[in-house]
């Protein structure tokens, strides 16, 4: 057990805990019950957005370090959203490598913090549901048509909300 | 999907209160279920020891709102799970998920398999019946969104193609040409004013202007309107405020050359203002036409040209079809053309004749329509295009103008206030619709963007430049004023006939009271302008202005209130106004914008610019086109 390092340790508590009290809005699990740092979650498209009523499916990958460093998030369910690159990678500030941003966009302290959990994070994903970020989108094409387009987004995301209902 | 559960258990409460009840009530839970395994498991009389190790393990399964224990057998399958559950929540089991560890639970896994044990929380979401999730659940706002632009779309081209059938005019079915009729309606609808009462309103307005073309002339000659529609600038403005037409455009760069060519703008209000110039039109149009279709494989043609280039047209004109109806026109009369194959030896048709063979007005707008897609420069096609885009024109402005004339009383200009407000007391809607119509706004736009021209409109007013102090208080209450009337609650109150009720009554006991006693004028304290005397700068005297100054803008020349004069003469003047300034200071902005990218003749600028009224876009097409020309 010595062997084991911090961060699975912490990933351990996180899960067991997560497990007992769960949080509204997602569940969280292990993809492979042996590795501590592969962690599977399903969101549960939150009410009053246009993600209503789907499950998404969502991987976190934690690096061995953590939480000295973020993990990253990649949703596996198809999802149409400004802040989610098309392979279903999550751009969120608090998922950024930690210090002053490069470009100054982002003040450090929006981005990786070590007090951040998996909870953390996913409330944070679950707010960008709800109000994406258009200003610094990972998906171009969806931010454009959001601001130009909104008919078509709503398509776009209700199509997605009912594959997700389908691959249940 | 715990939020279908939301849907169906608490559509009508306030999420928020709840959600609070909710999380207060889930912390007791937690608390309570903390201490559960020891304190609450005497059910099976055995020892804790036992409940706890192998005979049953507790489980809280929790949706948003709800949190309930289950036990079951270390052993049990998930579709035990979801059999107990389905019991303690009083749910067909088929409508439940549950989740856990980021995994949905499937009936034929078991709890040991998911590592589900005692005292853990399993997540658990209703949905709504299965047949229905999809709409109700997922996409409640996007069905709602794309069903009412649709069905809007579907009732104004319904009204007006029921009104074609009631009262067969060929000018009703000019206005359901591309450009026109309902194609503006659908896209009023878009807006968010579609709705089926204000499409049958246009739809009998439109009835009521096109089965008097004379209504429509007076409307044309109407002052204001002349010298709204002499500047070609407001035209594209309005048209250009419609998103319908903005999307047609976009899709059809030839509109925007049209509307980008003043020539034909105005002439196409030329044509518009003369009836005897559009009757000849279209009665020579209507001649041809049925003349080709006499002509062996004539109507065929005529049916290829609207297959082939119409229906195109149609497409890109989105799912919001505004030719639905008159496609099933076509199709209708298409098979039964008693016409085909022989010599046309009927007489000339009188177009203006109550009753008018369909297949005839039917392929009227088939070509007319393919003529405006394909902007062919041959005489023929090229003056129904302006006819099009002057019905087009008429029905804006008898939108803009003429609500008090869909009521059957008459022209406008023949109204005085008082009949005024009384139809708007009948049909209060009209109001609402008229002040929330896309050209109204941008009208309003004009004044609140441009002070200082409403500003000279009122000192250069004649009949204020004799009272200064009115001059004054206009001129402080008229930002007021446009603001007010770009206020919804304020279009709100116009529309509820109560309150316009009171604003009259009010005025006129005001007036009585003036009669009666000139000299008392204590009463302008309280905010109401007596109509010609000094009346006090106070905010709310812009009500009764801005009541007025609606009439104003149907009926210009009759109310003697000067505020509602002044209304009117300010739309003349920012009509004229503009085009009496000489070019280099009208578009000084554009000039320099030239100059800027390089355009560096002056002279030619500002030439290219008088000719498209100041849009760069087309100006700098212009030029180019000179230039390489040259």
């Amino acid at each position: 057990m010595s062997a084991t390092p911090q961060s699975a340790l912490l990933l351990q508590k996180q899960l067991k805990e997560l497990n007992k009290n769960p949080v509204n809005g997602f569940s969280a699990g292990l993809i492979d019950d042996n590795d501590i740092y592969k962690w599977e979650v399903l969101i549960i498209g939150p009410p009053d957005t246009l993600y209503e009523g789907g499950f998404f499916k969502a991987h976190l990958y934690f690096p061995v370090d953590y939480p000295l460093r973020p993990p990253k998030m990649k949703f596996v369910s198809e999802i149409w959203h400004p802040n989610i690159d098309k392979n279903g990678d999550v751009c969120i500030s608090i998922l950024h490598e930690p210090g002053d941003d490069k470009y100054g966009y982002e003040k450090a302290e929006e981005r990786w913090l070590p007090v951040h959990t998996v909870e953390t994070i996913l409330l944070s994903v679950i707010s960008m549901l709800a109000d994406p970020n258009y200003e610094s989108p990972a998906n171009v094409d969806a931010a454009k048509e959001w601001r130009e387009n909104q008919a078509e987004f709503k398509k776009r995301v209700a199509r997605c909300v009912r594959k997700s209902q389908e691959s249940l | 999907m715990e939020n279908s559960e939301n849907k169906t258990e608490q559509t009508t409460e306030p999420t928020n209160a709840m959600a609070e009840n909710t999380s207060n009530q889930t912390e007791n839970e937690a608390k309570a279920a903390e201490c559960e395994p020891m304190v609450q498991s005497p059910a099976p009389a055995t020892t804790d020891d036992e409940t706890k190790d192998s005979n049953l393990i507790n489980l809280t399964v929790k949706t948003p709102k709800e949190k309930e224990n289950v036990s079951l057998k270390p052993d049990a399958t998930i579709k035990d799970l979801r059999d107990e559950v389905a019991k303690k929540f009083s749910k067909p089991s088929e409508q439940l998920c549950l989740i856990f560890a980021g995994k949905i639970l499937k009936d034929s896994d078991t709890l040991a398999q998911h590592g589900i044990k005692d005292t853990f929380t399993v997540h658990l979401v209703i949905k709504s019946k299965p047949s229905q999730s999809v709409p109700q659940t997922a996409t409640p706002n996007q069905s709602a969104d794309q069903t009412t632009p649709i069905s809007t779309t579907n009732t104004a081209n319904s009204s007006s193609s029921s009104s074609q059938q009631s009262a067969p005019n060929p000018m009703n079915n000019l206005f359901n040409l591309p450009l026109g009729g309902s194609d503006f309606f659908s896209g009023l609808g878009s807006m968010g004013l579609g709705n089926s009462n204000f499409a049958e309103l246009q739809s009998q307005m439109q009835q009521q202007v096109m089965s008097n073309p004379n209504l429509m002339r007076q409307m044309l000659d109407n002052p204001m309107v002349q010298s709204l529609m002499s500047n070609p600038d407001v035209i594209r403005e309005l048209m250009m405020s419609n998103p319908q037409m903005q999307s047609l455009i976009e899709r059809n760069p030839e509109i925007q050359h049209m509307l980008n060519n003043p020539s034909l703008l105005r002439e196409t209000m030329e044509i518009a203002r003369n009836p005897a110039a559009l009757q000849e039109l279209m009665r020579n149009h209507d001649r041809a036409l049925s003349n080709l279709e006499s002509v062996p494989g004539g109507f065929n043609a005529l049916q290829r040209i609207y297959r082939e280039i119409e229906e195109p047209m149609l497409n890109a004109t989105m799912n919001q079809n505004p030719f639905a109806a008159l496609q099933n026109n076509n199709l209708g009369t298409s098979t039964e053309n008693r016409q085909a194959g022989q010599e046309n030896t009927q007489p000339l048709p009188n177009p203006w004749g109550p009753r008018q063979d369909q297949s005839n007005t039917t392929t009227n707008q088939t070509t007319a329509t393919s003529a405006t897609s394909t902007t062919t420069s041959s005489s023929n096609t090229s003056s129904t295009t302006p006819s099009s885009n002057a019905s087009n024109m008429n029905n804006i402005f008898s939108q803009l103008l003429g609500s008090g004339s869909s009521n059957g009383a008459g022209l406008p200009g023949s109204n005085t206030m008082q009949d005024y407000a009384q139809q708007i007391l009948q049909n209060p809607r009209q109001m609402e619709q008229m002040l929330g119509t896309p050209y109204m706004q941008s009208i309003l736009q004009m004044m609140s963007t441009n002070p200082e021209l409403s500003r000279t409109i009122v000192e250069n007013s004649p009949q204020l430049a004799s009272n200064p102090e009115l001059r004054d208080q206009m001129l402080r209450s008229l930002p007021n004023m446009v603001q007010q009337l770009q206020n919804p609650e304020m279009r709100s109150l116009l529309s509820n006939p109560d309150a316009l009720q009171a604003i009259m009554q009010i005025q006129q006991g005001m007036q009585r009271l003036q009669s009666t006693a000139p000299s008392l004028n204590l009463l302008s304290g309280l905010g109401f302008p007596l109509s010609g005397s000094a009346p006090s700068s106070n905010t709310s005297s812009t009500q009764p202005n801005a009541q007025q100054t609606n009439n104003s803008q149907t009926s210009t020349t009759t109310s003697t209130n000067p505020p509602s004069n002044y209304f009117s003469q300010m739309l003349n003047m920012m009509a004229n106004n503009t085009l009496n300034q000489p070019p280099e200071q009208r578009f000084a902005a554009q000039l320099e914008q030239l100059a800027n990218m390089g355009f560096i003749n002056r002279e030619a600028n500002i030439q290219a610019l008088t000719a498209t009224m100041g849009d760069v876009n087309a100006a700098i097409d212009r030029l180019l086109s000179q230039q390489s020309q040259l």
